[in-house]
């Protein structure tokens, strides 16, 4: 530690004024305009009260489009953690060519997610699809993976579920290997099944990684724009709409910019209960 | 778990994981006859550079660069000032928890919906003449680059011990000696790390660049992939050929990516 003085405040300036301009500002401006009913480039702002919120709360495609982000955020983070500890438990011992598979699995979390989805939008096409080339190859029926309204959603839960659980993966096996080694070797001398070991010993120590995942996971799909951009559009018939893709077209295609805004806000204030809960996971040690 | 159910499911693990890449590289190297059917193949019969040599006719070559320019540009920028500022939060005191107060908000702002800035931004980068231009898009992805920086830098500054500083202080040097001779040789490995994943960031970023590039002549990697992706038509031969140029520098660099992430998620947890 050294002497305070003015060199502080001078090293972490500039960083926190581009932080306040870009987010700070954003933030609250996006809470004026969400209770006006303000368009493109027009700079007269008349005031509407709670008219945006109260249209939108009422209105059926943001309710389908909520709807929508729940049901991706809750099934996308739960199965992602899911699989990524049945991986982390793979990875969790020593095995011959272990270092040399483990990027095979961890890849897909730093590739495009352009390109993540315009692969399995050719995997998922109906008539030359890779994945209903081989449905047919085993004598399953060819599914309309992204056409059918019960199932576009799930798809791109699948799609997801690949670009993603290489994170969960990282995280839980990162918690597995901070184990002391010594408490599993007393508790197999102690004749410990390997299921017992699992649900007494690892799963315990292991909550914090957990909780820590699937709150990232959580807070990360609950943004979904990308994907359904590329994949579906939003549709068929709003069925993979969500709230990130209905405020870009409300403001952006549409110019409602108060509904849009009214939308953000919405958002920021699901964004900022998920993110306090991280924050307050991760700084409760001293910084 | 017995041994040859483990086996059996990491290889299906295996296959889920790596099969779409597998064919991405052989459908970027297949003629269209190859791709648009009902069969399994993987790998070309006839490979073709055809896909390529179209793609450059339309222009990837510019594509490529754009991305190149911003992600050096976004990530040249975050790195300066969340090198200073991780610095300052390590080795100083603030007054009234300052300092967690900062932190915090750069938490915050790492992990908030980039749609919810989106409307004020536009505004913001109309007014600075930065709608439609690589400068401009670089400033908007510090809203993603800066915080990451900023969290990714602490952990390794604090790993710095600071004897040396204090050594290098006893002999007269300044803020600025002791930062440009003392921490910044000694921070060098976590500021490549960081380097390289800011670019990856800016790199594969997509809504910002859909949002405020209308000409194609400034379009990033991620938007010429979207001009083919959202269109109907099985192009996949193209496709499938950008999408190999976009993620090279992620398959070279997959092994040294994937050591620090655990690192990274180990340093997190506790």
């Amino acid at each position: 530690m050294f002497r305070s003085g003015w060199q502080p405040a001078l090293l972490l300036a500039p960083a926190l004024l581009l932080l306040a301009l870009l987010t700070l500002y954003p933030i609250a401006y996006s809470f004026v305009l969400a209770f006006t009913d303000a368009e493109y480039q027009s700079d007269a702002l008349t005031f509407v009260g709670w008219a945006n919120f109260n249209t939108l709360l009422n209105d059926w495609f943001f309710q389908q489009a909520t709807w929508n982000t729940v049901r991706f955020t809750v099934s996308a983070s739960v199965v992602q953690v899911g699989l990524g500890l049945l991986l982390a438990l793979l990875f969790a011992r020593p095995f011959p060519r272990r270092q040399w598979l483990l990027p095979l699995f961890i890849y897909p979390m730093m590739l495009s997610t352009l390109v993540c989805a315009s692969i399995w939008k050719a995997w998922m096409h109906f008539d030359f699809g890779w994945l209903n080339n081989l449905f047919d190859a085993v004598g399953l029926s060819r599914q309309p993976w992204l056409s059918d309204p019960a199932l576009a959603l799930w798809s791109i839960v699948l799609v997801d579920t690949w670009q993603w659980t290489p994170m969960a993966f990282l995280i839980l096996l990162a918690g597995l290997q901070g184990i002391p080694q010594d408490i599993e070797e007393a508790a197999t001398l102690e004749g410990a099944t390997p299921w017992q070991q699992f649900w007494h010993i690892r799963l315990p120590l292991l909550r914090p990684y957990l909780f820590l995942a699937l709150l990232l996971r959580s807070i990360d799909t609950f943004k979904l724009f990308d994907k359904v951009y590329v994949l579906t559009g939003g549709g068929p018939a709003f069925a993979t709409e969500t709230l990130s893709l209905m405020a870009y077209k409300q403001g952006f295609k549409f110019f409602n910019l108060g509904a849009a805004s009214a939308i953000a806000v919405i958002m920021l204030v699901i964004a900022l209960v998920l993110s306090l809960a991280y924050a307050w996971q991760v700084m409760r040690r001293p910084t | 778990m017995t041994h040859s159910l483990r086996y059996a499911v990491m290889i299906v693990l295996l296959l889920f994981f790596t099969l779409p890449t597998l064919w991405m590289l052989g459908t970027a190297f297949k003629p269209a006859g190859e791709y648009v059917g009902t069969g399994l193949s993987l790998l070309p019969n006839a490979p073709t550079l055809e896909h390529f040599i179209s793609l450059w006719q339309q222009g990837v070559g510019q594509r490529l660069v754009n991305t190149l320019v911003v992600a050096l540009g976004t990530t040249a920028l975050s790195l300066t000032l969340a090198f200073l500022a991780a610095y300052a939060l390590v080795r100083f005191r603030f007054p009234a928890q300052l300092d967690r107060m900062f932190l915090l908000l750069v938490l915050v702002v790492k992990m908030l919906p980039p749609i919810v800035v989106a409307i004020p931004m536009y505004r913001i980068l109309r007014s600075l003449n930065g709608l439609d231009s690589l400068p401009g898009l670089m400033l908007s992805y510090q809203v993603y680059t800066l915080p990451f920086c900023i969290w990714m830098l602490l952990g390794f500054v604090r790993q710095i011990p600071v004897d040396l500083e204090e050594a290098a202080t006893l002999e007269g040097a300044g803020l600025f000696r002791r930062l440009t001779r003392v921490v910044l040789p000694l921070a060098a490995p976590g500021l490549v790390a960081t380097l390289i994943f800011a670019m990856l960031l800016a790199w594969n970023e997509f809504l910002f660049a859909l949002l405020f590039i209308q000409t194609p002549s400034n379009f990033t990697l991620p938007l010429f992939i979207a001009t083919f992706a959202t269109e109907n038509q099985t192009y996949w031969g193209e496709l499938m050929a950008i999408g190999v140029i976009s993620s090279l520098p992620v398959l070279i660099l997959a092994g040294y990516l994937q050591r620090h992430l655990l690192r990274g998620f180990a340093m997190q947890s506790h």
